[in-house]
């Protein structure tokens, strides 16, 4: 039933004939081909063969139309019913606005750069802000303890470090598996078996253990933050916190980099045990160094020194995941969309930073000669 | 297309809907004819949502038959049923615009399913379906979060038209739009209506819109048909509910 949409002259231009199916669900009009250039003022639009029109139909001809000069308005239409018609004067009305250009440049290298570039230094100019922020609101909370939540203090440690632990304990425990392994196998070669748990002790505690658990939390705890707020931001729940007389920075972010604050380090020693742990079980069965001679070369090698070392870096991990993950949620744009952007950016930043302060911990050490 | 004017584009017939013990509709009949515009009214909890949502296909009613151009709706294959749905535009009453998506290509979503066009007609196309729902052509590359709510309701429109359907839906068009923004709705819609001869079948608690655009009201109350007809019939209901709703308005001449 459905012609192929076509447009035909007579051979004295007076009549141009529509013909066939000029709707998208049955034709395709985008291919029917231009006419010829010529005097067409005089003509005639036939539509007396048409079996549709939609308005992308009556685009293209229009489109046609204008190509060889013809003015829509002027033009004498013939042959077509109510609806028809009703279209094409729809059509040629709303066609100027559909054409303005509005395009917005193509997105160069440069200019991704640039973008790239201007964000991060936002994220750092916002980051600092907020820990200026943070710790004046730190600092009035210490003049009116009464004002501190204790309760969502209290909701968000559970989340952060009790429902952590097992997650923590697992990883860590492999992972000083691993390492014990793998070191084993290197200094078996040189007699050098007791040595393993002198590298054991020292790289659980001073790095797999408060970086690792920092990542961990980052991804957990971290991205559930701003998803949270942003959540929250989107629902306006936030505009109806500060409504109330309420400061959403007392109420929500407080307590969660305090709950952070005090999690990390329990979860770096948790972590460090299960590490030792791993390790501990490793080297008798792979190097026979029994409990009791592992626990005494543990004694002399791991000073409460090393031990601090690590466990002094974690709050201040948690202080940085705790204020991007806040401030990521806070400044959420609101859509859906931009839940997504700025959970996947808080998990970015607070890695990247994570690992560039442990860089930094890593010189001020050697500085120190610890 | 024009012989089919005879059949009504909806006929909902003996219709039984129960959610979670709670019925819904009780027996709720009536049809919607070709080219006019039918407003759904009724008080909050009537089941007008519901009852939209078991008609585009969404919900299935627990009895009774419902049929868009003829066609059952619910004995429908799912193939058949989603070549139903094409012929049926559906302007959902927040957007429900893509947010990840900018305006263009918003609409040229269902065009990229549908429809063997190349990517620069498929823009063309979308940018005359913009321009039909009358927003600027600065529109096109802007992400729906950076419209306002009534350019927002007409990007959806805008959608909802992307594949030229004979009938479309509208939830609440003109909720919250201020009363300019929605009068120059409610004319864009019937001169959609009017022009393209698209039926339309809106729920609304507008009264403007009913006094403005509307060709013919179906009022539903406690899960039953209250009545169907011109404003001026349903005026005539002797019923508390329609009686209230009215009387907001009664110095108006209908």
């Amino acid at each position: 039933m459905a012609a192929a949409s076509q447009l035909t002259a007579d051979a004295d231009m007076r009549r141009i004939r529509v013909s066939g199916a000029w709707d998208l669900r049955s034709g395709d009009p985008f291919q029917v081909p231009a006419l010829p250039e010529g005097a067409w003022a005089e003509a005639v639009l036939d539509g007396s063969g048409l079996t549709g029109l939609d308005t992308s139909g009556a685009y293209v001809l229009l489109q046609r139309l204008k190509a060889v000069g013809i003015d829509p308005a002027t033009l004498r239409y013939e042959g077509f019913d109510a609806r028809q018609l009703g279209v094409l004067r729809l059509v040629t009305e709303r066609w100027p606005q559909a054409l303005a250009p509005a395009r917005r440049g193509a997105r160069g290298l440069f200019y991704r750069l640039g973008f790239g570039a201007e964000q991060a230094a936002a994220h750092l100019r916002g980051l600092l802000a907020f820990l200026g922020r943070f710790t004046l609101e730190a600092f009035r909370l210490l003049a009116r303890p009464r004002r501190f939540r204790v309760r969502e203090w209290v909701v968000q440690l559970q989340a952060v470090f009790v429902d952590a632990i097992p997650l923590v304990i697992a990883m860590i425990f492999l992972l000083g598996v691993v390492f014990a392994y793998l070191l084993g196998f290197q200094a078996r070669q040189y007699g050098a078996n007791i040595f393993v748990v002198d590298g054991v002790a020292l790289a659980v505690c001073r790095e797999l253990s408060p970086v690792i658990v920092a990542i961990l939390v980052a991804g957990r705890s971290g991205a559930a933050m701003t998803a949270q707020l942003g959540t929250m931001k989107v629902t306006e729940e936030i505009d109806a916190i500060a409504v109330q007389g309420l400061s959403p920075f007392d109420v929500l972010v407080t307590p969660r980099i305090l709950a952070l604050l005090l999690a990390l380090p329990l979860l770096v020693f948790v972590g460090d045990v299960a590490g030792l742990l791993g390790g501990m079980f490793t080297i008798r069965g792979q190097l026979d160094i029994g409990y009791t001679l592992f626990y005494d070369r543990l004694n002399s090698v791991l000073t409460m020194d090393t031990f601090l070392v690590g466990l002094v870096k974690a709050p201040v991990f948690a202080l940085f995941i705790g204020l991007i993950g806040c401030r990521m949620g806070l400044g959420v744009a609101r859509d859906a969309r931009a839940v997504g952007f700025a959970t996947t950016s808080t998990v970015v930043q607070s890695i990247v930073s994570v690992i560039l302060l442990d860089a930094l911990f890593a010189i001020l050490q050697v500085r120190m000669g610890i | 297309m024009d012989a089919h004017s005879a059949v009504p584009v909806i006929e909902v017939r003996d219709l039984v809907t129960r959610l979670g013990g709670a019925t819904i509709h009780d027996g709720v009949s009536f049809a919607v004819p070709a080219g006019k515009v039918v407003a759904l009214i009724g008080g909050s909890g009537s089941g007008k949502s519901v009852l939209l949502k078991v008609i585009i296909g969404l919900l299935r009613p627990t009895a009774g038959v419902v049929r868009l151009f003829g066609e059952e709706v619910w004995t429908l294959a799912e193939d058949d049923l989603n070549r139903l749905r094409q012929r049926v535009g559906m302007l959902f009453q927040d957007g429900a615009l893509f947010s990840s998506l900018t305006v263009a290509q918003n609409v040229m979503a269902p065009l990229e399913e549908h429809s063997s066009l190349a990517r620069d007609e498929r823009m063309e196309v979308a940018r005359l379906k913009i321009a039909l729902a009358d927003l600027p052509a600065s529109a096109a590359d802007k992400l729906p979060n950076e419209l306002s709510g009534g350019m927002r309701k007409r990007a959806a429109l805008a959608r909802a038209l992307a594949l030229d359907p004979e009938l479309l839906f509208l939830d609440e068009p003109t909720s919250g739009l201020d009363p300019i923004a929605a009068r120059a709705f409610d004319r864009l819609v019937r001169s959609l209506c009017d022009n393209l001869g698209i039926s339309v079948f809106l729920v609304t608690h507008d009264l403007d819109t009913l006094l403005n655009i509307c060709d013919e009201v179906v009022v539903l109350g406690q899960g039953r048909l209250l009545g169907q007809g011109t404003l001026a019939e349903i005026r005539r209901i002797d019923d508390a509910w329609i009686r209230e709703y009215f009387a907001a308005r009664s110095a108006l001449e209908v």
